[in-house]
């Protein structure tokens, strides 16, 4: 596939961004620290990577096309103040709680809610202290207590013998354990479950062993600086380091690309939503509405951009160049009697 | 593919292959029963089995995942969600990536994939690959009575069977060539051309020609 150039200015563009927001959040640099400067460069690959795919992906027929309607649906004349609030229904229900996963296990329900809150909890301290946005700073001189600084300004102090500083300084701790929680649930069920394993892709375990590898070398860290009296902390510094960026590189060519595609399910509720309202698709064969007609005509509009023809002449044209119809007007069920009738009749007696 | 071409041999499933004589279906839902007991979709049956005009014919219409050369449900897809393996396999839709939009379910030119409204996924037959990845037969050839629903090797068909292999089926212009083979009384009459088929008449109907007389 030639280089898209105009997802690589697009993906450079914001890769700008981000550094413009770093230096603004730091406070011009001040409170940048140099030691997380790896991390951002993990950051910075990863956005570029992540938006260059995205923008490849939304540009296939199928996909540019849904990406369209599914906007054109929610702006819907009449109805935007409703599907605004429909959408933040669907932002909790869909992406937050998730519960179409429930509804079909509750194990892997729980393991995916584990993974997914300890890497929010993960990348909401991780990216604010990367990018300097935030920082701690001592009050006073025995360093007993702490206050956090949100872009530079100071938020509220704490004792860091408490409850709220041992909770503040072990929160990557805490979605360390969450994480590896869900991977060992994922791993109990891939391992053990013999149609799992046949349906398995190598991402499925790289994506479980990337995310195992970042929190476990991160409690290292933890294990070393409190029990160890920072034995080997150099070098699980950068072992760390090294697993986080390349798990933030892995995010937009592995599995974990999920997480910028599936939000367009959120676009799937709104067309489905027009289409019902709008007029349906009849079967060319059994005359019964089957699917909304704004749908069939999007994917008679597709089929031939991916190079598919399923056009027929049976309606009476002559002419090749003109043909009659379309066998995509068939109705699911009606496909299923025509193909097995049509095989029947090249069968011709008992098989 | 061309009526001379050789058989598909899967790498992975060795020389069997797996093979549908709708015309031999007796409608006893064995398969439907069996298809839930895949160990890659357990519980949900995703074979489909109809009656194709229940007061005008007997005959019945069984539809596993014909995994097309060029699958059109992939092609659709705007999630990108639907794979093909290495062995040719149409996989059913990623979980994670499926975002529910039914684009494959009306697009399929066979009508195999279903859309579940609850975890708001589509889910195909994977041609049970737990099973025939380890060269097992289908779930559902694996209890099929008259084996209508069957897997084995291109030996074995010549041996038991009547009949030739067809792996191609044309839809209006379009040619869709097959993993999953069909029974045909003579290949050389090229693809099984699904649009013209249904005011034939139904050999079923007459089976002794018993209506000329």
């Amino acid at each position: 596939m030639p280089l898209d150039l105009r997802a690589v200015a697009i993906a450079s563009l914001a890769v700008l961004v981000v550094l413009v927001g770093v230096y603004l959040g730091s406070g011009g640099l001040r409170w940048f620290d140099a030691a997380l400067a790896g991390y951002l460069i993990g950051v910075l690959m990863a956005v570029f990577a992540t938006v260059y795919r995205y923008l490849v992906w939304l540009q296939r027929p199928p996909t540019a096309l849904m990406n369209k309607r599914g906007w054109e649906s929610f702006r819907s004349s009449g109805r935007l103040g409703r599907n605004a609030i429909g959408f933040v229904g669907l932002v909790g229900t869909n992406l937050l709680t998730q519960g179409f996963i429930r509804r079909r296990s509750t194990a892997r329900w729980a393991a995916h809610q584990l993974l997914f809150w300890g890497c929010i909890l993960a990348a909401a301290v991780t990216f604010p202290l990367t990018f300097g946005w935030m920082h701690f700073e001592s009050v006073g001189q025995d360093g007993s207590e702490y206050r956090a600084y949100l872009f530079g300004v100071g938020t509220g102090t704490f004792q860091a013998e408490s409850v709220v500083g041992f909770v503040t300084f072990h929160l990557l701790n805490i979605a360390a354990f969450l994480v590896i929680a869900g991977v060992l649930v994922f791993l109990y069920r891939r391992l053990r479950d013999p149609g799992a394993l046949a349906v398995e892709r190598e991402g499925d375990f790289l994506a479980l062993a990337g995310l195992f590898a970042v929190s476990v070398t991160g409690l290292f860290l933890t294990a070393s600086s409190l029990w160890l009296d920072g034995a080997f902390y150099s070098f699980l510094n950068n072992l760390h380091a090294l697993t986080v960026i390349l798990g933030l590189m892995y995010i937009p060519f592995g599995k974990l690309f999920h997480i910028f595609q599936r939000p367009a399910n959120l676009g799937v509720h709104f067309y489905r939503a027009e289409g019902e309202l709008g007029a349906p698709q009849s079967c060319r064969r059994c005359g019964e509405p089957f699917a909304s007609e704004m749908q069939m005509s999007d994917l008679k509009t597709v089929l031939p951009l991916v190079g598919f023809d399923y056009r027929t002449n049976s309606g009476g044209s002559d002419d090749p160049a003109e043909p009659a119809g379309n066998y995509q007007d068939t109705c699911p069920r009606c496909r299923r009697a025509s193909v097995t009738l049509a095989q029947c009749a090249r069968v011709g007696g008992f098989g | 593919m061309n009526p001379a071409a050789p058989t598909i041999v899967d790498p992975l499933v060795g020389a069997r292959m797996f093979v549908i004589d709708q015309s031999r279906c007796i409608g006893c839902e064995a398969c439907v029963q069996a298809c839930e007991e895949c160990g890659t979709h357990r519980g949900q049956s995703l074979i489909h089995l109809e009656f194709v005009e229940r007061g005008a014919t007997t005959q019945t219409a069984p539809m596993v995942c014909m995994h097309c050369d060029d699958p059109t449900c992939a092609e659709v897809c705007p999630a990108d969600a639907i794979k093909q393996n290495e062995a040719g396999i149409v996989q059913s839709a990623l979980k994670p990536r499926c975002i529910g939009c039914s684009n494959c379910v009306l697009a399929c030119p066979f009508g195999v994939p279903k859309y579940f409204a609850l975890p708001d996924q589509m889910m195909k037959c994977d041609m049970c690959y737990d099973r025939t990845s380890v060269g097992l037969a289908p779930m559902c050839a694996s209890v099929c009575p008259s084996q209508a629903l069957w897997f084995g090797t291109e030996d074995e068909f010549e041996e038991t069977r009547s009949g030739q292999l067809m792996h191609e089926f044309r839809f209006g212009n379009q040619v869709v060539p097959t993993k999953v083979a069909t029974v045909v009384a003579d290949r050389t009459a090229g693809p099984v051309d699904v649009m013209t088929a249904d005011d034939a008449p139904r050999w079923q109907d007459d089976p002794f020609g018993l209506g000329d007389g």
